[in-house]
């Protein structure tokens, strides 16, 4: 197999030449209309954002800070703009079921205009109606009633109180009621005196008394009933004056609402209420109660008077109340109370008939939130509920305001774990949520991108109010947006990272005094962004360089090779080689993962050494049986080891081990084995290679070192300047592989061999060697005197 | 017994300087009542009729007797004025008219069934209003209008005039308010006998109005003092309009105090 040569200085950067960039600064450059490569997410939203069909919400997929935000706002902005402005709501009184507030639909801008007819007809009532009792007419008819009602009730007794009279009977007023008795001259007869009456006379007298006194029992017993008249008539009378005094500004309210059923059922009923509340209006001094007057007012949930097509609302607090609307409550001497004009809306109500906007893990996170998001969306209707009433916490008397119906698209935005997991695991969500919009996170890097990236770059320099950039500056961010993304041919489309290193960039230059960002500034970005996130990673390198973390950059060693990994600490990342080792010694076919053993392995790498495991045995073993207990360890990691990265470095130290070839340790190795040992692209290169090339530089320069990755990651590399410079003048060198075998011939110098017709590897091959010492494994595995010593631990090791 | 007149009665007695004698007379004809083996009691508010005995009577009297002086203290304690009660027995206006002087002033407040409208005057207000030596005040609990007139009722009789007038500058001598002048169907008033009374009045001109009552129909003369707003009548027992058919029901159903004057 032939070797890779080691790639060039071109091959490990794809710089961006300025002739490519056809201005001088960011302010020859228009903004863009249209966000650039995001097109997929753009006809998602066209198509969510259009169509009319239940369930058609939106989900914003992509990772946080890529300005899904602001992206969705804008697009959404422009497409309410040309839509409809959607209806005003309000809540009335309900003159029937005080506790059920009703609902009003009024057009956009007439809500206000109702409210203030309202607010204006109860200050009309409050004078109007006391002047009507007041007035003359009233008065005197009220007058004319109470006496003629009077009389009627009096009559009865002056007709007893007369015939007692022609009885020469004197009805007499007691304390408590009347008396009758006998009279002679204008005066009671002494009763002494009545002794002496005959008998004759003495009966006719009290037969006449006892049938005055029934006469008057029966008289005052009718008296209650006759007051009871006497209140229904004033009732009635009441109710006229009212009515008539009502009759104008009603009449005048129901000709200007009559387009509105609602409006005009409602003023119907509010006269109604008047009528039957007529003689709380009759106290000119005080006015009608407040609280009575406090019913006729307009509760105006929804008000679009000034709203431009349709709404679009982000809810930054989306908890149940802020997005249901709630019914809140004064305290009035120590207790809770409410009432319909403390009906609060929420955004929901805000934007129906438009957009919501709502961060999807904000709403995750508010206890009931998302079930109500839910609800509102499925039942096409909210339901003003509180809180405290659905935990069952609150029992106090509240309100059930009718359900205000609601067409509203919610656009939710959230990173695409959430929306995998929402739709796994909540059966309603791809229901409620079918329109997905996933975000590019990379775009597409070609030579037609340039403008459009730079463009993209003049439109966020100017929404930051920053500093125009230099033409170099702007290549200068498009080769660091390839190096974000990882790869040669892509762009990183992450709108926070590129607005915060344009933002620092702009300070750096307005510290050095410049009027525009040049390349340098941006340089000097990225640098400090580097060195503010290096602690760590200089404290690691520091370990090797002082020898406390041994890592090998020159010389030859027998199972032992530098392996590279990577750390994430927060938003950075860097590189570090690690020494790998091998033991090998007969056994029964196993290789043994030390990291697993430890509990210190991931999944994935104890996959790779399995892989690596039969690997061997399919390479070597061929229809015989393995022979080999090995084992393999990440030197000096104790923080765990995860990804099948280190797969082409372990087998070159496992194969080290088992044929004693040593390795050449100033090369460190990357890169992920198949069982056919084809070599496998992994991640983060450049970081590794980096990583590896600091800690050469620290141990005494960098002279002929290397590392040899996955030819099919040469695409994703984007190396540093220094590392570049090294390449170029031959000093450090990567070699693109894409066989394990490639790898074993660079690290040892030795021809890998390929097996012949019978299946052997050629005479002083590597693979020949590799294979011998296999097949010396199995002759000593045969002896049973060896078993014993191979299930006791004992015995030695890469014999 | 009426607090309302009690109260206001306390009041006058305060701003004169008068002492204060309350009359609580035992009608001999209820006493008299309740004597009769037959006699029982029929309740104002409820119709049932139960015994009516003199024993029960005599007690009730003397717990009203009671009640009556404490009410007359307590009316008197704000003004902190003489006063005395007086317990007699015998008929109201016989004896009311022996502890009478003229130049007292009686005041009498409405009471029990008489107090509904439509009710007539009762037998003592008459009698007292008709042979009282001194004023009678018929005392009414109504609301008192703060551009409220004191209306005085002239006939042709100089005496009877001067008297009614005097009482009205009396009257608010105390509270200030303007006076109204009202002059029977026909009958006129001369300026200088105008400049007089507005002399012992003691008001401005434009607080003095003089107005003719074209008729003594109770309804025309309840509407007129409606317009005027007044707050008390003064007249003289002498005077057409107390002469007049329906005059009684007219002074019930005014709802104004109404002073009469001999």
């Amino acid at each position: 197999m032939p070797l890779p040569a080691p790639l060039t200085e071109s091959q490990v950067y794809h710089g961006c030449p300025e002739e490519k960039l056809d201005f001088v600064t960011t302010d020859d450059l228009q903004d863009l209309e249209r966000p650039y490569g995001q097109d997929r997410v753009l006809r998602a939203l066209e198509f969510g954002a259009g169509i009319q069909a239940d369930g058609f919400n939106l989900f914003v997929l992509g990772p946080a800070g890529a300005g899904k935000h602001e992206l969705v706002e804008r697009f959404l902005s422009t497409h309410a703009s040309s839509q409809p402005v959607p209806s005003d709501w309000c809540h009335v009184y309900n003159f029937r079921f005080s506790d059920r507030p009703n609902a009003i639909k009024l057009a956009a801008g007439e809500g206000r205009q109702f409210k203030k007819d309202m607010s204006d007809l109860a200050e009309e009532l409050g004078t109007a109606i006391p002047a009507a009792f007041e007035s003359e007419e009233y008065q005197g008819r009220l007058q004319q009633l109470q006496e003629e009602m009077a009389k009627r009730q009096h009559q009865g007794l002056f007709d007893i109180q007369e015939e007692a009279a022609r009885n020469n009977i004197a009805m007499i007023t007691t304390p408590a009621g009347f008396t009758f008795a006998p009279k002679r001259n204008g005066e009671v007869i002494d009763p002494e005196e009545y002794k002496n009456f005959s008998d004759d006379e003495k009966e006719l007298i009290e037969s006449k008394v006892e049938d005055l006194q029934k006469k008057l029992q029966q008289t005052i017993q009718q008296i209650p009933r006759m007051r009871k008249e006497v209140r229904e008539r004033v009732h009635a009378l009441n109710e006229e004056m009212v009515q008539l005094t009502l009759g104008g500004p009603i009449g005048e309210l129901r000709e200007k609402w009559s387009h509105l059923p609602d409006v005009v059922d409602y003023l119907d009923a509010v006269r109604e209420d008047v009528v039957e509340h007529a003689e709380a209006f009759q106290d000119s001094d005080n006015g009608p109660p407040a609280g009575l007057l406090a019913r006729y007012k307009v509760n105006l949930l929804v008000d679009n008077a000034e709203t431009v097509g349709a709404p679009v609302i982000y809810e930054d607090l989306p908890n149940h109340q802020h997005l249901a609307g709630q019914i809140e409550h004064r305290a009035r001497q120590g207790t809770l109370y409410t009432d319909f004009t403390l009906i609060r809306g929420g955004s929901m109500h805000r934007a129906n008939g438009g957009y919501l906007i709502i961060d999807a893990r904000r709403v995750l996170t508010q206890p009931l939130a998302w079930e109500s998001l839910k609800r509102i969306l499925s039942s096409g209707e909210i339901r003003i509920e509180s809180l405290e009433r659905l935990y069952g916490l609150a029992s106090t008397v509240s309100l059930q305001p009718e359900p205000i119906p609601v067409s509203v698209k919610v656009v939710l935005l959230g990173d695409r774990m959430l929306y995998y997991l929402l739709s796994h695991y909540d059966p309603d969500f791809l229901d409620l949520f079918k329109v997905e919009a996933d975000f590019e996170d990379d775009l597409e890097r070609t030579d037609e991108c340039y403008e459009l990236y730079a463009r993209m770059i003049a439109t966020m320099a100017r929404a930051l109010k920053m500093r125009p950039l230099e033409r170099s500056a702007v290549a200068r961010l498009i080769e660091h947006a390839s190096r974000l993304a990882a790869d040669q041919r892509k762009l990183t489309a992450h709108d926070r990272v590129l607005r915060d290193i344009l933002s620092e960039a702009n300070h750096w230059a307005g510290q050095a005094g410049a009027e525009t960002v040049e390349a340098s500034h941006l340089q000097q970005a990225i640098d400090e962004r580097e060195y503010r996130a290096s602690r760590v990673r200089e404290r690691s390198r520091e370990q090797i360089s002082r020898g406390v973390v041994m890592i090998a950059t020159a010389g030859e060693e027998v199972a032992q090779v530098n392996g590279l990994s990577v750390l994430r600490l927060g938003a950075s990342m860097f590189g570090q080689p690690t020494r790998i080792t091998a033991t090998a010694r007969p056994g029964k076919g196993q290789v043994v993962d030390i990291e697993r053993e430890a509990k210190l392995g991931g999944p994935i790498h104890s996959k790779a050494v399995m892989i690596l495991s039969r690997f061997l045995a399919s390479r070597y073993a061929g229809d015989g049986e393995l022979s080999l207990s090995a084992s393999l360890a990440f030197e000096q990691s104790y923080g765990g080891v995860e990804g099948d990265s280190a797969s082409v470095a372990e087998t070159c130290v496992l194969l080290s081990a088992i044929s004693r070839v040593p390795l050449k340790q100033s090369f460190a190795v990357t890169g992920s084995m198949n069982q056919h040992g084809e070599v496998q692209a992994v991640g983060g290169v450049n970081e590794k290679i980096e990583g590896f090339f600091d800690v050469c530089q620290e141990a005494g320069g960098v002279r002929g070192q290397g590392v040899l990755l996955p030819a099919s990651n040469v695409e994703h590399l984007m190396l540093r300047a220094d590392v570049r410079q090294a390449i170029a003048e031959d000093r450090f060198r990567i070699y693109p592989v894409s066989n394990v075998n490639q790898a074993i011939e660079l690290l040892t110098g030795l021809e890998a061999g390929e097996t012949d017709s019978r299946g052997e590897f050629p005479e002083n091959s590597f693979n020949r060697r590799v294979s011998e010492r296999l097949a010396k494994f199995a002759k000593a595995s045969k002896k049973p005197d060896d078993n014993a010593g191979v299930n006791s631990g004992g015995g030695e090791d890469n014999d | 017994m009426s607090y309302a007149a009690l109260t206001a009665a306390a009041e006058i007695a305060a701003n004169t300087g008068a002492d204060l004698l309350g009359v609580f007379v035992e009608e001999q004809d209820l006493l008299r009542s309740a004597g009769f083996g037959f006699s029982r009691e029929v309740g104002a508010s409820s119709g049932i009729s139960h015994p009516f005995d003199p024993t029960g009577l005599e007690q009730r009297m003397q717990r009203l007797a009671h009640q009556v002086r404490r009410a007359l203290a307590s009316a008197v304690a704000p003004y902190g004025g003489r006063h005395t009660l007086s317990v007699v027995r015998g008929h109201v206006v016989d004896e009311v008219l022996a502890l009478a002087e003229p130049q007292d002033l009686l005041v009498l407040g409405r009471v029990g069934w008489s107090f509904a409208p439509g009710a007539r005057l009762g037998s003592t207000a008459k009698g007292l209003v008709r042979r009282s030596p001194g004023r009678v005040l018929l005392w009414c609990e109504n609301r008192i209008l703060p551009q409220g007139r004191v209306v005085v009722f002239l006939n042709d009789h100089k005496e009877a005039n001067s008297r009614a007038v005097t009482a009205a500058a009396e009257m608010i001598r105390h509270s200030y308010r303007p006076v109204t002048l009202l002059l029977g169907a026909g009958s006129d008033i001369p300026s200088e006998d105008l400049q007089g009374i507005q002399r012992n009045l003691g008001i401005q001109e434009s607080d003095l109005r003089v107005r003719s009552l074209a008729s003594t129909d109770p309804v025309f003369v309840a509407r007129l003092l409606s317009q005027e707003k007044a707050v008390q009548l003064i007249l003289s027992r002498g005077c057409a309009l107390l002469q007049a058919p329906g005059a009684e029901e007219l002074l019930v159903a005014l709802n104004l105090p109404v002073t009469v004057t001999p």
